[in-house]
């Protein structure tokens, strides 16, 4: 299955909410884990949108030490992506609610 | 737009400019994470090759995660162009004759364009530099025919659609009831007036003739305009018994006062009244009138009348004359139809107001009773906008400008084609870069656009250096004529925004026009032989088609441009022949106004006989006369003429006689003629004795005899300028023909009169100096003499009159040069696009001349061969610019008057057609012969042998 930009930028954010600071390689292969394996992106697309998203001012970036002792960048939330994912979850929360109405009519109380 | 995407946006902006080190981070990131996935696969047992591998899979590629991103960081389409622009300046670097030829040529028709765009903006666009001018309207009036508003100062001008007359003065009464008007609510929240004067000004102990202006209280108010020093007028200055004030242009502030700041204050003797300086108007304001009416000072309405030392000068005398232009303000939304209306019933009230005292006036004279007028004969009020003050004379230099706008929009078209050509040529080397990057995946828009981007900066080049040229142009422009000189001078045309932003909108407009095609074509490329031959053969058939049709275009407009330069040369040419009737040389003209200083009845006849002996005593000069007008000065006086037998013809209805025609009057002293050099051919000349107590005479011109008097000798019949006393001037000579008002109007009938049976008229006289010395090496003695016979008496004008025969000539002589000048440019671009196109065209037949050589061909047949093509290209070109011409002078003779621009030749002038055509047609073939010589210099082996 194809991801569509917005959508991983949405995984990436709620992957940093989740693990804490973070960097690419290990972003792309949470997202591949929890995703169970369905999703095949390149891990190339990944960093575009993590660009796109510190350009917007929701995540901060620094150079730091991995585990293995490998220099990486870290990837971290700011204040502004939390509310920013917040409101997004709530958004998406709304749709899925909505949606799922239209597909399970049964459900409707 | 979200404040978060916005964020974004800027810091992509400002990636534009930091790429380098963004470039070596993202390297480093990517190589981390690349290491990080290779642990992990050697961790799951893999070897460290193959584990790298995958890495690399997965990532999908080093080099596109690299691209994506960078799309990411910056704005790409603003790299791009910066990317072209960089690409496209060291491409120009390396062809410097090419970048040269191309800045050069739309340098010289973007320069044009913008030189006299300035003057069009000028003269004609721009708004009065006032508060909110779009708010002001102007007023005007129109009337039938049968409405006849007695003396009147001030602009006709018959309506088109209605065949009424609308003028543009009016007289006090109508100021004085619509400033009443306007104090009621209304749409308009201020009314006021102004009207030409002109002064003699005395300060510092000088005199000199400036240009007034008498203005309501409340004209700087309505217009919205302050001073820049000191203060405006205002309505407590414009009444009976205030203080004299008087207010100075910046202009004049700055000639006459060396932009003093202490003029305030200071003293100034307007013709005979003591006025003092309260103000200085700030720079480029010259008032709302007419171009060429210059407003040096200003002072209110009501000291008009003061000014003069006879009561009957002043234009306010009696009823008044209609000379007032009043103007007025919209309020915020209001709409200048509704203010018509509103105004409507003041007029009229002023216009019965104004006739009324006429009336009085008349009676009080014993003159007969002005006739009643019906209430559809009054004249109706119309309202114009008044944003760009008073259009009319402007309007009257238009058609010129606008003719003249359109040579020089032919030469750029010319420069365009042109450099089209060039580009054209270059693309052809470049066409393997071309294949090239086509084959490596550019897209054809994106090789477009950055063909694009050069022409555009080769636009942009050119219409910098145009800029630069068009100073110089616009200079040259004001420079050769009294049409710039003095007119225009007020105007300051000025590069400005408004002329930056047109020659900017102008340099793009090119940039695209020339830059397009050639660059459509250019990468139009069939790739497997464009990369195989280095591009010689294939689409190159459509390209040079293109390349003759724009040679083919170039030659049609020089012809255009061409014959419009040789008809107007032509024209100017026959305007210097024309016989003029009197001897225009060694004579020196000036003006003197002795009514302004307060001369008047006996005494000013004694100062002009005065002036005229103290001049007689300068060295140098021979002769002294001088005439109520100058010859060739575009002015005249009519009066009717009625001979007897009209008389006894039974008067009108209304009890007037029509007259048997109209004829130019001049009064002069009595050796005028002589000193003209207008011969005597019969009769005597005027002489002193012909004065008020002696019986009216006049001398008469043959066409004035052959008009009145045909085939009989004129001296001794008697006619008359007035109904009322029939027979009352004898004609007592006979003179030679002499142009009057200017070279290009027929010899009028003229009757010269004397000076001493005119003295009313003679409040102002132009004095004629014959020299036997280059006159204008007499000027300052002939300053000093006059300054010798009175002190405050100013001096205008004074030229000689070969100057002043010129500066009839002002305009015909701007329109010839310019034409000239750039039909000859024309002309030389065309010829260097030919060259340049037949040129090429030898380079890619080389190939096949060596074949034809080796074949047995002569040099003679390829240089006929080569010639044949280039004459062929020249030839229809000329043959389209002929019938463009002929349709074109048609079309202006309908529609822009070309006739009255023209004299002595006829729109279609077969000399002129022919003279045009055969000249192209020679330096065509020089064009045509140098690649045609190359051609012949082809070696058969080398030529077949360099595949």
């Amino acid at each position: 299955m194809r991801v569509q930009q917005g959508t991983l930028a949405l995984m990436v954010l709620k992957t940093l909410e989740a693990m804490g600071p973070l960097h690419g390689y290990g972003i792309a292969r949470r997202i591949e884990q929890t995703s169970g394996d369905l999703l095949s992106v390149n891990y190339g697309t990944l960093y575009p949108v993590l660009l796109k998203l510190e350009q917007e001012g929701v995540v901060s970036a620094e150079w730091g030490v991995s585990d293995n002792n490998r220099r990486a960048k870290y990837y971290k939330l700011t204040r502004a992506g939390r509310r920013q994912l917040a409101k997004e979850a709530r958004v998406w929360e709304q749709t899925t609610a909505i949606l799922e109405r239209f597909f399970d009519p049964l459900k409707e109380s | 737009m979200r404040i978060r995407q916005l964020r974004g946006w800027l810091v992509r902006l400002a990636g534009v400019f930091r790429r380098e080190a963004c470039d070596r981070e993202l390297a480093e990131e990517l190589e981390s994470h690349i290491r990080m996935h290779v642990d992990d696969g050697v961790r799951a047992g893999l070897s460290p090759r193959e584990a790298r591998r995958r890495a690399l899979v997965e990532l999908g590629g080093v080099q596109q995660t690299k691209e994506t991103y960078r799309r990411q960081r910056g704005v790409p389409l603003l790299e791009d162009v910066w990317q072209d622009l960089r690409y496209g300046a060291r491409g120009m670097l390396r062809q410097p004759a090419f970048t040269l030829a191309a800045v050069l040529t739309l340098a010289l028709g973007i320069g044009a364009n913008t030189a006299l765009f300035s003057v069009v903006d000028a003269l004609l666009l721009k708004t009065l530099p006032v508060k909110e001018p779009e708010r002001l309207v102007l007023f005007k009036s129109m009337s039938p025919r049968e409405f006849s508003p007695g003396a009147y100062g001030g602009i006709w001008e018959r309506d088109a659609a209605t065949g009424q007359n609308v003028m543009t003065s009016f007289p006090r009464q109508s100021y004085l009831r619509m400033r009443e008007r306007q104090s009621e609510q209304g749409a308009l929240s201020d009314v006021f007036a102004f009207g030409d004067v002109t002064l003699n000004v005395s300060a510092d102990g000088q005199a000199d003739v400036a240009g007034g202006q008498a203005v309501s209280g409340n004209y700087y108010v309505g217009l919205g305009v302050r001073a820049l020093l000191g203060r405006t007028l205002t309505d407590e200055d414009d009444r009976a018994g205030a203080v004299p004030v008087a207010v100075l242009s910046y202009r004049y502030w700055q000639r006459r006062f060396g932009g003093d700041p202490g003029v305030i204050g200071k003293g100034l003797t307007l013709n005979k009244a003591a006025f003092t300086v309260v103000g200085v108007t700030p720079q480029g304001f010259e008032g709302a009138g007419q171009v060429g009416s210059t407003q040096d000072v200003t002072f209110p309405l009501a000291w008009e009348p003061q000014l003069y030392a006879e009561p009957k000068s002043s234009r306010m005398n009696g009823a008044g004359e209609w000379w007032l232009r009043l103007m007025g303000r919209l309020k915020p939304g209001a709409k200048a139809e509704d203010a018509r209306a509103q105004f409507e019933r003041a007029f009229r009230q002023s216009v019965v107001e104004h006739r009324a005292a006429r009336q009085t006036q008349a009676a009080a004279a014993g003159g007969n009773p002005i006739r009643e007028l019906e209430p559809k004969d009054y004249p109706r009020l119309l309202l114009t906008p008044g944003g760009r003050g008073e259009m009319e004379t402007r309007q009257s230099y238009a058609p010129s400008l606008y003719l003249l706008l359109g040579v020089v929009g032919l030469v750029l078209l010319i420069a365009c084609a042109n450099v089209a050509n060039l580009l054209l040529g270059r693309a052809v080397v470049r066409r393997k870069e071309i294949s090239v990057r086509l084959a490596l995946g550019a897209s054809r828009l994106r090789l477009v656009r950055q063909l694009l981007t050069e022409s555009l900066l080769l636009a942009c080049l050119g219409g910098a250096l145009g800029t630069v040229f068009a100073l110089w142009i616009k200079n040259s422009l004001l420079a050769v004529s009294d049409w710039g000189g003095r007119e225009m001078a007020a105007l300051e045309p000025r590069l400005d925004w408004r002329v930056l932003a047109f020659t900017l909108a102008l340099a793009l407009l090119t940039g695209v026009v020339f830059g397009l095609a050639p660059a459509w074509s250019a990468t139009k490329v069939d790739l497997t032989p464009a990369l195989k031959d280095g591009g010689r053969s294939s689409s190159a058939a459509s390209r040079s088609l293109l390349s003759r049709g724009l040679v083919v275009l170039q030659v049609a407009l020089s012809v255009l441009l061409l014959v419009g330069a040789g008809l107007f040369l032509r024209t100017l040419v026959n305007l210097h022949r024309v016989e003029l009737g009197f001897n225009t040389h060694n004579l020196l003209l000036f003006g003197v106004r002795p009514e302004l200083v307060g001369y008047k009845d006996e005494r000013r006849a004694q100062l002009y006989q005065r002036l005229a002996e103290r001049l007689e005593a300068v060295p140098g000069v021979q002769k002294v006369t001088f005439s109520r007008v100058p010859l060739l000065g575009r002015v005249q006086t009519t009066r009717s003429v009625y001979l007897r037998h009209a008389l006894a013809a039974a008067p009108d209805a209304e009890g007037r006689v029509k007259a048997n025609g109209q004829c130019n009057i001049h009064f002069v002293r009595e050796n005028f003629l002589e000193v003209m050099e207008i011969p005597l051919l019969a009769g005597r000349p005027l002489n002193e004795r012909d004065d008020t107590r002696a019986p009216k005479v006049m001398v008469v011109n043959q066409t004035f005899a052959g008009r009145y008097f045909p085939g009989e000798n004129p001296v001794g019949k008697r006619l008359t300028f007035d109904p009322g006393k029939p027979d009352e001037i004898e004609i007592i000579g006979l003179t030679g023909d002499a142009k009057y008002k200017r070279q290009r109007d027929e010899v009028p009938p003229t009757a010269y009169l004397s000076w001493r049976q005119g003295l009313g008229e003679m409040n102002e006289a132009m004095m004629e100096l014959r020299t036997a010395v280059d006159p204008t090496t007499v000027i300052a003695a002939v300053r000093q003499a006059v300054r010798e016979v009175d002190g405050n008496l100013a001096l205008s004008n004074i030229r000689p009159q070969v100057e002043q025969a010129e500066q009839a000539l002002a305009m015909e002589r701007l329109i010839a040069k310019l034409t000239t000048l750039f039909g000859l440019l024309a002309q030389l671009l065309a010829a260097v696009g030919l060259f340049g196109v037949l040129a090429h065209s030898v380079a890619q037949r080389f190939r096949e001349i060596g074949i034809r050589m080796a074949l047995g061909a002569q040099s003679r047949d390829v240089l006929k061969m080569i010639l044949r093509q280039g004459m062929l290209l020249t030839l229809l070109g000329v043959a389209l610019g002929l019938a463009g011409a002929y349709g074109l002078t048609k079309y202006l003779e309908s529609r822009l008057n070309l006739s009255q621009m023209l004299y002595g030749v006829e729109g279609f002038d077969p000399l002129t057609y022919g003279v045009i055509a055969v000249s192209l047609m020679l330096l065509a073939l020089v064009a045509c012969f140098i690649p045609a010589r190359r051609a012949t210099k082809v070696d058969p082996l080398v030529a077949l042998r360099c595949e």
